[in-house]
């Protein structure tokens, strides 16, 4: 255990590297705060920081940022002043936001056509999708990203798999079928109050043709007439075309997360 | 109630989701505590509703306030 003392200030604190990747500072033999990092699949190191009083949280950051090595990542919400402050003042800046949505699931508040997709193309409802296709669409779109930006602006957390295996469980994704091939994906996660659409993607030639309408009209159906009102989405704000789509359809911004670095 | 390093941990329901990023919890035992998540929770992306089964840690500062250090899947 690594232990470091401050005794300047109000009161003593006393920091201690507890385990790998976790960290407390005792404040009169309280526990005035506690501090954790980890690596994500992409390979990102991210901290967190829970502390009652901002000097447990400087304390702490002052002693974990110098234990790990930086780029160091953290995420906050937005409307947490006190938590994005103490980032600040740890040196991270704002490198992304990520918006949240409540998107409603009634096709008379979504405007959304039930049954109706762009021509020549099905939507095959989740648990119907044959693996095979759905496999070969999703390293499609995987490589179509990496390409690009890289799953480092996406809102969904994309998960390291070994080569070959890519999606874990086929039955959550809902697909968009031409005859030969498959075109977008939209996978739906189940949450105790609240279902979530985890990742929606359509292969980058078929974009603009209404496909991710079509799914989110097939997914939102199901879920309106099991009597699930609404679900949520997260959306990087740099996604004109994905906060447009949100936007259309009566998706409501309840929130927002900074993705912060140093 | 548990005890966790030293900390309160208490069982509790979401009542209300505040701007602020906070939350009302009324725990076990009828009290109400402002609370807001975790940094662990945060950076898993679990979002926290009206009626989610929680677990809150109690700062020995002020037993009014809380942060929430789990969601239960109930």
């Amino acid at each position: 255990m690594d232990t470091k003392r401050f005794n300047s200030g109000p009161g003593s604190m006393v920091v201690t590297r507890v385990a790998d990747g976790q960290w407390h500072v005792l404040e009169d033999d309280l526990v005035a705060g506690r501090g954790y990092s980890m690596r994500r699949p992409d390979g990102r190191l991210f901290v967190s920081i829970d502390a009652w009083r901002s000097a447990a949280f400087d304390r702490l950051a002052e002693v974990m940022l110098a234990d790990l090595p930086e780029p160091l990542h953290t995420v906050a919400d937005e409307a947490d002043t006190e938590l994005t402050a103490g980032w600040q003042r740890a040196g991270f800046t704002v490198r992304r936001r990520e918006w949240e949505f409540v998107l409603p699931t009634d096709p008379l508040v979504t405007g959304l056509a039930p049954g109706r997709s762009p021509s020549g193309v099905r939507i095959v409802p989740a648990g119907e999708a044959d693996p095979e296709p759905l496999r070969a669409l999703d390293q499609a779109i995987r490589e179509e990203v990496e390409a690009g930006a890289g799953w480092q602006s996406m809102p969904a957390e994309i998960r390291a798999r070994a080569p070959g295996v890519t999606i874990a469980d086929p039955s959550r994704y809902a697909v968009a079928a031409a005859p030969d091939r498959y075109l977008g994906l939209l996978r739906l996660v189940s949450a105790p109050r609240r279902p979530r659409i985890g990742l929606i993607a359509v292969l980058a030639g078929e974009h603009r043709r209404g496909i991710a309408r079509a799914l989110l009209s097939r997914v939102f159906v199901t879920l309106h007439l099991s009597g699930v009102t609404a679900a949520s989405a997260e959306v990087d704000e740099s996604n004109k075309a994905a906060l447009a789509l949100l936007e259309g359809i009566g998706g409501r911004r309840a929130g927002s997360s900074l993705e912060m670095a140093r | 109630m548990t005890k966790h390093q030293g900390a309160l941990e208490v069982e509790g329901y979401v009542v209300e989701c505040l701007r602020n990023a906070m939350f009302t919890v009324e725990l076990e035992n009828g009290h109400r505590v402002l609370a807001h998540i975790s940094g662990k929770i945060r950076k898993n992306y679990i979002k926290i509703l009206p009626e989610d089964r929680v677990l809150v840690e109690l700062t020995p500062y002020d037993l009014t306030r809380g942060r929430i250090t789990f969601r239960y899947r109930n």
